[in-house]
């Protein structure tokens, strides 16, 4: 590959997406016949500081291809991205992502605003879910520095792009993650609560859905837990998180398997 | 019928080299130098916004001087180049040298086929790591690419700025001194640079993957002080 030089009028600008596109670095997609599975769940719920994200670490294709993959990235230091969908295609996606938020900020000098970031992300889906069966459909939290508020972004299968003001699921396990955060759910949720309702919503996905792992305490192996605040993205070590499955799953124990009418 | 006149290739090489050597010329410099754990590269630029000094990579930054155009063109395509290479293969596997070729390739065809050279000199700066080492690039207007020991003056006055800094900065030096060295030596001996007009940044790692910093006006007036 030579120096990448442009004239004026096919300068692809500062977006990476455009520019690897116009140079052959992606591989266009095609047309073609297939089922898509999109088993997972990852949950995003807003508090009064940011957003708590929780999600799962299965990968399943006709049995368990991984118990380990990692679902929810930093796209750069403020922003989350979390996948589900065609696992090959997701990774992609997140890769393509987090190089074109930085490339932006390194072309102009200046990062792309929240916004900005989700809105840049809608033709990416259009193009990959429209022209291929293999689909992708990712879940965008992030801190906004110019409002100074956590944000959430959920996207349709064709890409458009829908604000959240309380809290969104993706994937398979979403019927039983998003009940669980529909009867939970407060405006004036803190941290504290926020990770409890997250935690438990992905329990509750991962108890009823067969795509979606719960926690593991076999392989000591947990769903991710992280935080976008304005320390930017953090995820939970792996002690916390694992305490916080083990007080769930021992409530649940005790009153043999059964939620009991509260959230439990 | 006209006739063309006969122009002899010296002399359209020396006109050529003339012309973009004016060019740079007239243009203020910039001081790129290793310090004991990274790189800084100082240039003196009244504008706040149209920057000289950038990061092209996680361990790889860029200067131009001369026509900002030009020269800005050029990092957008390194940028491009790096991003691509990373995106392609790995992050590893960037490295400033085959960088500094592409852009030593373009130069010198621009010098010899294009419409008129390019007036500008640029220097690319790698930190070094296990894989990679630390690396100053000068690559010139026609071309010609040179692998600087420990410090490169680039536009302007280059020569008497180098022989000044090479009195001041005659070994590698801790931060503090090596820019305090940078920025006199481009003000001289009879001038003082406000730290407005300074522009600095460092390569540096300090336990990120990139590790290009700018500092700011306030930053950069304190160390000086």
């Amino acid at each position: 590959m030579g120096l990448p030089l442009f004239s004026a009028q096919n300068d692809p600008g500062p977006s990476f997406f455009h520019y690897a596109e116009s140079t052959g670095l992606t591989v266009p997609t095609r047309h073609g016949e297939g089922e898509s599975a999109h088993a997972t769940t990852v949950v995003a719920v807003r508090y009064l500081g940011g957003v708590v994200m929780v999600g799962d670490r299965q990968a399943t294709g006709n049995y368990i291809a991984s118990r380990d993959i990692r679902k929810i990235e930093p796209a750069d230091f403020y922003t989350a991205l979390a996948i589900s969908g065609t696992a090959a295609r997701g990774i992609e996606f997140i890769r393509m992502a987090q190089l074109s938020f930085e490339h932006y900020e390194k072309m102009t000098d200046s990062a792309l605003s929240l916004e900005g970031k989700a809105n840049y992300l809608s033709p990416i889906i259009q193009r990959n879910n429209l022209s291929s069966p293999l689909m992708v459909i990712p879940l965008l939290a992030g801190w906004d520095l110019s409002h100074q508020v956590g944000r959430i972004f959920e996207y349709d299968g064709a890409g458009g792009c829908y604000e959240r003001l309380d809290f969104a699921t993706i994937g398979s396990g979403s019927p039983f993650a998003e009940s669980t955060l529909r009867l939970g759910f407060r405006s004036d949720l803190d941290l504290e609560g926020a990770l409890d309702l997250g935690a438990l919503a992905l329990y509750e996905a991962g108890d009823n859905d067969p795509s979606t792992a719960g926690p593991d305490f076999v392989r000591s192996l947990f769903p991710m837990m992280v935080t976008i605040n304005g320390d930017g993205f953090q995820e939970l070590a792996l002690d916390e998180v694992a305490n916080r499955f083990r007080v769930i799953n021992d409530r649940r124990t005790q009153s043999g398997g059964v939620a009991g009418g509260t959230l439990r | 019928m006209s006739m063309p006149f006969y122009v002899s290739p010296e002399q359209l090489i020396k006109d050529r080299a003339e012309f973009a050597q004016k060019g740079i010329a007239r243009g203020r410099s910039i001081v790129a130098a290793i310090y004991d754990r990274g790189v800084v590269l100082v240039g003196e630029n009244p504008s706040a916004s149209l920057y000289k000094i950038s990061e092209i990579y996680d361990r790889i930054a860029f200067a131009g001087v001369g026509k900002y155009n030009e020269f800005d063109r050029l990092r957008e395509a390194g940028i491009r180049w790096a991003d691509g290479t990373g995106f392609t293969y790995s992050r590893e596997d960037v490295d400033a040298r085959a960088l500094a070729n592409y852009y030593g390739q373009h130069l010198g065809d621009m010098f010899t086929e294009g419409q008129k050279p390019l007036e500008v000199e640029i220097l690319i700066a790698q930190l070094g790591n296990k894989l990679h080492p630390t690396k100053l690039y000068r690559i010139a207007y026609e071309g010609t690419i040179t692998d600087e020991p420990r410090f490169v003056v680039l536009g302007g006055d280059a020569e008497t700025i180098r022989d000044r800094f090479a009195e001041l900065d005659e070994s590698v030096q801790p931060f503090e001194f090596t820019l305090k060295s940078a920025v006199a030596a481009l003000a001289g001996p009879d001038r003082i640079v406000p730290p407005g007009d300074l522009e600095v940044g460092i390569l540096e790692d300090r336990g990120t993957r990139r590790t290009f910093t700018r500092l700011n006006d306030a930053r950069v007036s304190e160390l000086l002080s």
